[in-house]
């Protein structure tokens, strides 16, 4: 019996005994109490008679006096009857509505309403604790992919409002304190489908929190954490926490990729953008004199970056003690460092605004990054900014800015779970791809233009194994080949390309870039690929459907039922018997 | 002392007693079995059976089947009883009254079963 049926058995044990009870001498009252027939003799009703008589006395239909007008002493009773049944229909009725308020029962009602939800997703879930604005990014993201995510928040607004929202999905929320290890068991920790847990919640305590819990409690579970503190990092690795992703490095990283190769960057962006948006324009970043405003954690990762370049950097911060750790480094030699805020166009001249190419607002309060901005460009409108966005409800204001890259923290979390989770391949595509120079990065990108057009493409993972492509596993174990450029044709017309483009092969460990049409594909293969929606569907075809990937390899096609294969085979035996006989012997 | 627990017990085994008392008799003689009787086995039989709702432990579980079952007899005796005598009619006869009390007679093996679950319950207790 669940927790829910035994709580509104157990309050309704009383209301029910009542209601019993005043039925009980009701009834017995009615019939011991005698009355008149018609033709004036004394009578007694039936159970039966006075059953039906107080029941519906008790629930105030009321009748009337049946089948006999009632004596006296019958009335008298009747009185009684009445205010003891209504009087304990009402008891009743207010004990189960004061039931429905209790706040016990409707928290069993809503982990009850979770842990259905839960048993309804078909494969695996992902647990995603703290819906802010990284779990808000990263559930969409995830459930437009059809991966179920389950929310584990502390903020019982936010999980009011999730029914509410527009996912693809139904996503089960529950309200916990995620650094409580018995929450984030209701959540689903311990549960078989659990895959994942996201650790996604503003404070690297939790988070870290998080990330012990799970490797204890669930040994098999990949975890993911976001961290913006090192130190907090470092001790999250140390337990064999699977990925931590910090937003600041991933971003540092992004703008170093951009200045490097910025087709390189636009690739990234791409491949791991919103898919079906239209295509992003390159960044590029000129050399020249910077100035960064803000010296945090991520004015300071820019600056590594734009060290590593032999840029000319001048920062601005406040702090003093900053000041001096900053000279103090030999490295920094060529750089100024300036104490002030740099919202005031003072500070900023005095950085050498105007002459700058550059200009980095890094402070964590929107209101001066943006007041930054406005500053900057109002004396230099030629500069390239890169702006911090930390609060999502200051988009609109940002984007008014027409900043060159703004950086949202949960944006680029939410992007980078995304691609950890939907294709591992994806990571290791743009790995490789990082080493390689600028020149493959433009042939790439002008592939993809020419393939796919003018929308973002979609990214998927072909796993070559029976479960994945069971009519291609068939075929090879025939023995027969089939080439990566096999899988390209359209299955409904074979002369056609479908649109996509094979990305990466990955064979025992060994990873073969933009893998050219003639490779043979093998059992145990990874491919990953880019296209179009369409293309999708049109290659599961041609992996599923022994017919389609016949028609590709322009094998004959194959009958499938009795009767027409019989008829095949006729026809077959009369073409050879009528061939010319010189011909049939050279084929012998 | 449990006051509850005597609650129980004291419902359970009033189940089992009046039961016998309407059971007992010439099993196909209307005068040996009172209607005001079977009436009380009813009530107190649907009383004993609230009373054990919502208990989530498996001898919990064990009592509330016995007396579902008792349940189920006694309601099928006492349809049967109205369906003769109010519905259609009759007086009652002997082959009528056999049915009434072999329904009756199920009740009260599966009260009995009842009291003695309750025993061994009760034995198995430790002070």
């Amino acid at each position: 019996m669940s927790l829910v049926t035994s709580l509104i058995m157990r309050q309704m044990r009383a209301p029910i005994i009542i209601l019993i009870i005043g039925y009980a001498i009701s009834v017995l009252g009615m019939v011991l109490t005698p009355g008149l027939d018609n033709d004036g003799n004394v009578w007694h009703m039936s159970f039966f008679d006075a059953f039906y008589f107080v029941s519906y006395t008790a629930t105030t239909i009321g009748f009337g006096e049946i089948p006999y007008p009632l004596s006296n002493a019958q009335r008298s009773w009747a009185l009684f009857t009445i205010y003891l049944t209504v009087i304990s229909w009402f008891y009743s009725l207010g004990k189960i509505i004061s039931l429905v308020q209790d706040p016990t029962f409707r928290e069993a009602l809503k982990i009850n309403q979770f842990k259905r939800q839960i048993e309804r997703v078909p494969n695996t879930f992902i647990l995603i604790c703290g819906f802010g604005e990284t779990g808000h990014a990263l559930t969409r993201a995830l459930t437009e992919k059809n991966i179920h995510t389950v929310i584990l928040e502390n903020n019982n607004h936010l999980i009011q409002t999730l029914p509410l929202e527009d996912f693809k999905l139904v996503v089960p929320g529950i309200k916990g304190d995620a650094s409580n290890p018995e929450d984030l068991i209701v959540a689903g920790l311990q549960h078989p489908k659990c895959a994942a847990v996201i650790a996604a919640t503003s404070s690297d305590e939790t988070n870290l929190k998080i990330a012990v819990t799970s490797k204890l409690l669930n040994p098999e579970i990949c975890v993911i954490c976001r961290s913006e503190i090192a130190e907090y990092e470092s001790n999250m690795f140390s337990f064999g926490t699977d990925f931590v992703i910090n937003p600041f490095d991933t971003f540092a990283n992004i703008f170093g990729m951009a200045m490097h190769s910025p087709s390189l960057h636009l690739l990234y962006d791409w491949l791991t953008g919103v898919e079906d948006t239209d295509l992003t324009n390159p960044v590029y970043i000129q050399d020249g004199h910077w100035i960064i405003c803000g010296f945090g954690r991520f004015g300071q990762g820019l600056y590594q970056q734009l060290l590593k370049s032999n840029i000319q950097v001048t920062v601005i911060d406040p702090s003093e003690t900053k000041r001096d750790i900053f000279l103090s480094r030999p490295e920094n030699g060529n750089n100024d460092f300036i104490i002030g805020t740099g919202f005031d166009a003072h500070t900023l001249t005095v950085a050498g605004v105007t002459e700058a190419v550059g200009l980095v607002s890094g402070t964590d309060d929107d209101s001066n990054n943006l007041s930054i901005i406005m500053t900057a460009r109002e004396i230099n409108p030629e500069l390239f900014i890169v702006a911090r966005h930390n609060k999502k409800n200051n988009e609109k204001l940002y984007e008014a800015t027409n900043a060159n890259i703004i950086m949202q923290p949960s944006e680029i979390i939410a992007r980078k779970i995304r691609s950890l989770l939907v294709s591992p391949l994806m990571i290791a595509f743009l790995n490789k791809a990082r080493n390689q120079d600028p020149a493959w990065a433009n042939i790439t990108i002008s592939r993809i233009v020419g393939v796919l057009g003018e929308s973002l493409p979609n990214i998927w993972t072909l796993h070559v194994n029976g479960e994945e492509a069971r009519a291609l596993c068939k075929v090879l174990r025939l023995g027969r080949i089939i080439r990566v450029g096999n899988l390209l044709q359209d299955p409904r017309q074979r002369e056609q390309q479908i649109k996509a483009i094979p990305l990466l092969l990955k064979r025992n460990h060994k990873l073969l870039l933009m893998p050219s049409d003639d490779i043979a594909i093998k059992s145990g293969d990874e491919l990953l690929f880019c296209g179009t929606p369409g293309a999708m569907r049109s290659m599961s075809w041609s992996l599923n459907d022994i017919h389609s990937l016949n028609y590709i390899m322009t094998y004959e096609e194959i009958q499938d039922s009795f009767v027409w294969r019989a008829a095949h085979q006729l026809i077959k035996r009369n073409e050879r018997r009528n061939r010319p006989r010189q011909n049939r012997h050279r084929i012998k | 002392m449990n006051r509850e627990k005597v609650v129980f017990s004291f419902f359970m085994i009033l189940a089992l007693t009046l039961n016998f008392g309407f059971y007992v008799g010439e099993i196909d003689n209307p005068n040996h079995h009172n209607v005001y009787e079977l009436f009380a086995v009813v009530i107190v039989n649907l009383i004993a059976t609230v009373l054990k709702f919502g208990d989530r432990s498996q001898m919990g579980a064990m009592l509330l089947a016995t007396s579902l079952v008792a349940l189920v007899q006694l309601f099928s005796a006492s349809i049967v009883w109205t369906y003769v005598v109010n519905i259609q009619g009759h007086t009652m006869t002997p082959e009528v009254m056999v049915t009434i009390i072999s329904l009756s007679g199920g009740a009260l093996i599966a009260n009995f079963i009842s009291v003695i679950l309750l025993i061994i319950e009760t034995s198995m207790m430790r002070h």
